[in-house]
């Protein structure tokens, strides 16, 4: 970047500045958050929709369009959206932080990157294990055998999953895709040994262009495949549960009420709430019988409120 | 990883509807009809290496075969050799061809091996199958495009001539997958008859003796694309070819001695399938069908050369809506029209009949609406019809109504009523006034124009149970089928209506798995009819004189009263498989054969062993030994000669 451009630049953000300074001082009980999204597109649009429509009054919102343009900027509490602008902050800012819609183990990542800091937390994009694995139950309580394909260069916890999986009598079979392995070869072992093929967010296996073949072989198996999102319901999953970003915005809104009364941030949390979704069409077609959505949600709470 | 990747994305990203309607098969407790189906494990299992075998598996059919190179499959027993009253599809794709209104079995260009499953619909269904699905369907679904990625080899050898070797490739692509089959295959046929059946006399039975000629050969491809360029969008593109050359004629007839009979038969298939964002579908199919058949052999009627030839073109186009309303409401729709055209050139057999050629072209459109509704989660609704105008102006309106009730999870009680009308045949109507050799090259014009659609109407009461804890499904029903109109050959020359017959019987389907190794299907179907045959015969109608001694209804008698099949199959460790397949069929008067074909008792048992290796590497494959016919049981198919002695043979598959 030229040097005239660093200081049109700096200026600009100055200016900026200055524009919130000023509402501030009209509320000076209020609290200063900026949010800063990791992308202007939809997704987050949503969620920083949701997100100010779930703050208290008096917090004044500031909102960055893209994890770039976040430099330092000055708040109270700044609140991340996605990976890309929970990195860029944790990098530049020792501000109070809030990283909402970050996978648990790249928040992980994060936290071993940024000298600790007490005022740190994250509200999780993925749901804990322990709840799949409920929900597994919940869906397909005769099913025992789970099958996980994986990319061997990421990192999602399989020795939890394997315990949690365990501690209900179910068994895991994981199968880690390297670099030169065929995808649908180790996708065949994996549905060998399986009655259940659990899909991980990676996006080296489960992307749109291979989808199609996945669900398709396991269709053909008579496996039925576990999603994370409304889309892959709606492509042939089974079923899925996850957390909508609207449900994650809400969170975040609670959260930065709470520590605009306290100036303290709770640990890094799953979502507290979740949606889960069935393909009725293709449990009919796989000759399973599921119960409605409504009805394992509210099993899964229960089963959530026990002790275990 | 791209710069511009965003981890949150993958929970978010959107993805194409790859499970979509037209997709997802209906299970059974859901159907509206009874169905069976053969899927990729029992194809295996069972050890046949040719289509119409596998409806041995499915209760109550009649799989028959006029030469070993000319099988025919139909229901409620035996009808002519070209069993005109079954539908049949390749994805969609009507093989039931003019002028005859039969299936050329041994020229469909597609293997075995391409099969994904087939479902055979026992019972009318028009409304979400077209026209002529009178006794039923048979609904061929062949492999993905994307189910292969790599190669195959596969050869086989085996006794009476079995020659078969086959090439498969096939690639996944990112929005392209396809898969191509390059196969030869060969047989010898049956055995030949050695001594005169039925307890005839040398002289009665010496026709049939030593009179299986019926070598068959056919060379083929297929090609099938995927082309799935963006979340919405599907394009299905097909072709296939297969150029089969089979003895046909008998030694001892001088108008259809000994000869080949040629035929090449291609197809393109175009299909496209779009979802919308409310769930609804839109598939458009296109396809075109050519199936040319000739014929050059001496008579010694007169000493001299015959040559004649019939082509067929089909075209026909489908459009479909899936329309979910509600989770509980869903309504196919659509329309569709079809053209077919028969060109056929007789040679002269002068001084009795000049030379000639006929051109005919039929068009035919019809509509049709299927609603599936589920009035509560336990009671489902399915309801539809088929309009249709067939391509001799009959318009005919085919209606189907049927409730499932699953009285708990795992029970359902089904029952329904249809309707479904057979369009004559271009051979019914168009019958050639002389005709040696196989083909029929049709008259121009009508020689039975008044010939009328058949009619069926079907009532069932239909059972489905799974007993998880035994690890157990049966599929029982009972039906009565009525047949109106039924079409005879009267004279040698014109065809009429005037069968009146009612088909009744229990069907039943019993699935158990022992382990998760090993499983067992058994079939059971006990059928009895009964006709006018008698009381038309007594007015003259010769046709219909019964050839069986003790029954003087020739329909009746047409039918085998219990049939049977069972089949078991045990996976072992270290790639180690067996299966053995058993089949039974009480005697029976084919329809149209004289008493010298009366058929007793089948009783056939078949086995196989294989083992899969792997080299490693991504080196595989299996071999498999076949025995057909194990304890060597003597029967015949349909016409005497044909004996089916002890055969086996050996399959070496490579895959890389």
């Amino acid at each position: 970047m030229s040097t005239g451009r660093k200081i049109a630049r700096c200026l600009l953000q100055s200016l900026l500045l200055l524009g919130w300074l000023i509402p501030l001082s009209h509320a000076a009980d209020g609290m200063n958050v900026l949010l800063v999204l990791s992308d202007s597109n939809a997704l987050y649009q949503n969620f920083a929709n949701t997100y100010r429509q779930n703050l208290p009054a008096g917090i004044q919102l500031h909102m960055l369009q893209r994890a770039e343009d976040f430099d330092g900027q000055q708040a109270d509490l700044v609140v991340t959206v996605g990976v890309s602008a929970a990195e860029r902050v944790a990098l530049k800012t020792t501000q109070p932080m809030l990283a909402a819609m970050i996978p648990s183990h790249t928040y992980a990542d994060l936290l071993a990157k940024r000298p600790a800091h007490k005022l740190t937390s994250a509200i999780f994009l993925d749901q804990p294990w322990g709840r799949q694995v409920d929900f597994l139950r919940a869906v397909l309580p005769e099913r025992r055998k789970i099958g996980v394909l994986y990319s061997a260069d990421t990192r999602l916890g399989m020795a939890a999953l394997r315990s949690a999986l365990n501690d209900h009598g179910l068994t895991l079979t994981d199968i880690a895709l390297g670099r030169n392995d065929d995808l649908f070869t180790r996708l065949e072992s994996v549905l060998t040994a399986s009655e259940v093929l659990l899909a991980v967010p990676d996006s080296s296996i489960y992307s749109s262009s291979n989808i199609r073949n996945i669900l398709l072989s396991s269709y053909r198996r008579g496996i039925p495949l576990i999603g994370f999102s409304q889309s892959y319901v709606r492509a042939g999953a089974l079923c899925a549960i996850f957390s909508t970003p609207e449900q994650l915005a809400e969170q975040a809104g609670r959260t930065t009420a709470s520590f605009s009364k306290t100036r303290k941030l709770p640990d890094a949390h799953y979502p507290a709430s979740y949606e889960i979704a069935v393909n009725h069409e293709v449990a009919r077609t796989l000759g399973l019988t599921i119960k409605p959505a409504e009805a394992l949600h509210i099993q899964l709470e229960k089963s959530a409120g026990d002790p275990r | 990883m791209r710069p511009t990747h965003r981890i949150e994305m993958d929970y978010y990203q959107e993805l194409p509807v790859v499970l979509s309607a037209s997709r997802l098969s209906q299970p059974l407790s859901e159907a509206p009809n009874a169905m069976t189906v053969i899927d990729r494990k029992m194809i295996v299992a069972s050890g046949f290496r040719t289509i119409p075998d596998l409806f041995k598996l499915v209760p109550g059919m009649y799989v028959g075969y006029y030469k070993g190179s000319q099988p025919f499959v139909s229901y409620h027993g035996s009808p002519d050799q070209y069993a005109r009253r079954m539908q049949v599809m390749i994805d969609g794709r009507s093989v039931y061809m003019p002028p005859m209104s039969m299936v050329d079995w041994t020229a469909l260009p597609v293997t075995l091996d391409d099969i994904e499953r087939i479902e055979v619909i026992r019972g009318p269904a028009a409304a979400s199958h077209g026209a002529n699905s009178t006794q039923g369907v048979i609904s061929i679904i062949t492999r993905d495009a994307g189910e292969m990625d790599g190669k195959r080899l596969s050869v086989t050898r085996g006794s009476k001539g079995v020659n078969d070797v086959s090439a498969h490739f096939g690639r996944r692509g990112e929005t392209l997958d396809y898969r191509m089959t390059l196969a030869y295959t060969a047989d010898n046929g049956y055995d030949n008859l050695t001594a005169p059946p039925n307890n005839m006399t040398m002289a009665q039975g010496f026709a049939l003796l030593n009179n299986s000629y019926d070598d068959n050969l056919s060379r083929l491809l297929n090609y099938r694309a995927d082309y799935h360029p963006n979340a919405i969008d599907r394009f299905d593109v097909q072709f296939g070819f297969n150029r089969n050359v089979k003895n046909v004629g008998w030694t001892d007839s001088p108008a259809n001695p000994v000869h080949d009979l040629f035929a090449t038969s291609g197809f393109v298939q175009l299909g496209w399938t779009r979802v919308f964002d409310n769930d609804s579908e839109l598939k458009v199919n296109y396809y075109h069908i050519r199936h040319d058949q000739h014929e050059t052999f001496l008579t010694t009627l007169l000493p001299q050369f015959i040559a004649q030839s019939v082509k067929t073109d089909r075209d026909e186009i489908e459009v479909q809506h899936t329309l979910p309303f509600s989770e509980s409401n869903r309504l196919v729709y659509g329309a569709a029209y079809r053209q077919d055209r028969t060109e056929g050139q007789y040679s002269s057999l002068a001084p009795i009949a000049p030379a000639y050629a006929s051109s005919l072209s039929t068009a035919e459109w019809r509509l049709f609406a299927h609603n599936e509704w589920r009035v509560t989660p336990r009671l489902l609704l399915n309801s539809g019809g088929m309009l249709e105008r067939d391509g001799f102006g009959n318009n005919r309106l085919s209606p189907r109504i049927a409730l499932n009730f699953h009285a708990a999870p795992q029970h359902t009680l089904r029952t329904g009523i249809s309707a479904a009308y057979r369009t004559p045949s271009l051979m019914e109507r168009n019958f050639p006034v002389l005709q040696p050799g196989e083909l029929f090259v049709v008259n121009a014009t009508a020689r039975s124009p008044g010939f009328k659609p058949e009619r069926l109407i079907s009532r069932e009461i239909g059972y489905l149970g799974e007993f998880r804890d035994w690890s157990t499904t049966l599929d029982l029903r009972l039906f009565s089928d009525l047949l109106e109109n039924g079409g005879f050959m009267d004279t040698r020359t014109t065809y009429t209506n005037g069968i009146s017959a009612e088909y009744r019987g229990l069907e039943a389907t019993l699935k158990h798995s022992f382990d998760e190794n090993s499983e067992l299907t058994v079939n059971f179907a006990r059928e009895l009819a009964s006709s006018n045959g008698a009381a038309m015969a007594a007015a003259g109608f010769r046709a219909l004189r019964s050839a069986c001694p003790e029954n003087s209804d020739t329909v009746a008698c047409s039918i085998p009263r219990n049939s049977a099949s069972a089949l078991y199959s045990q996976r072992y460790s270290g790639g180690m498989s067996f299966s053995a397949a058993w089949y039974y069929q009480d005697t029976m008067q084919p329809f149209d054969r004289g008493v010298t074909d009366f058929q007793p008792i089948q009783r056939r048992m078949d086995a196989r062993i294989a083992k899969t290796f792997n080299q490693g590497g991504g080196f595989k494959g299996d071999v498999s030994l076949v025995l057909q016919n194990l304890f060597d049981a003597k029967y015949t198919d349909y016409v005497a000669n044909n004996v089916f002695n002890r055969r086996g043979y050996v399959t070496l598959t490579l895959d890389w």
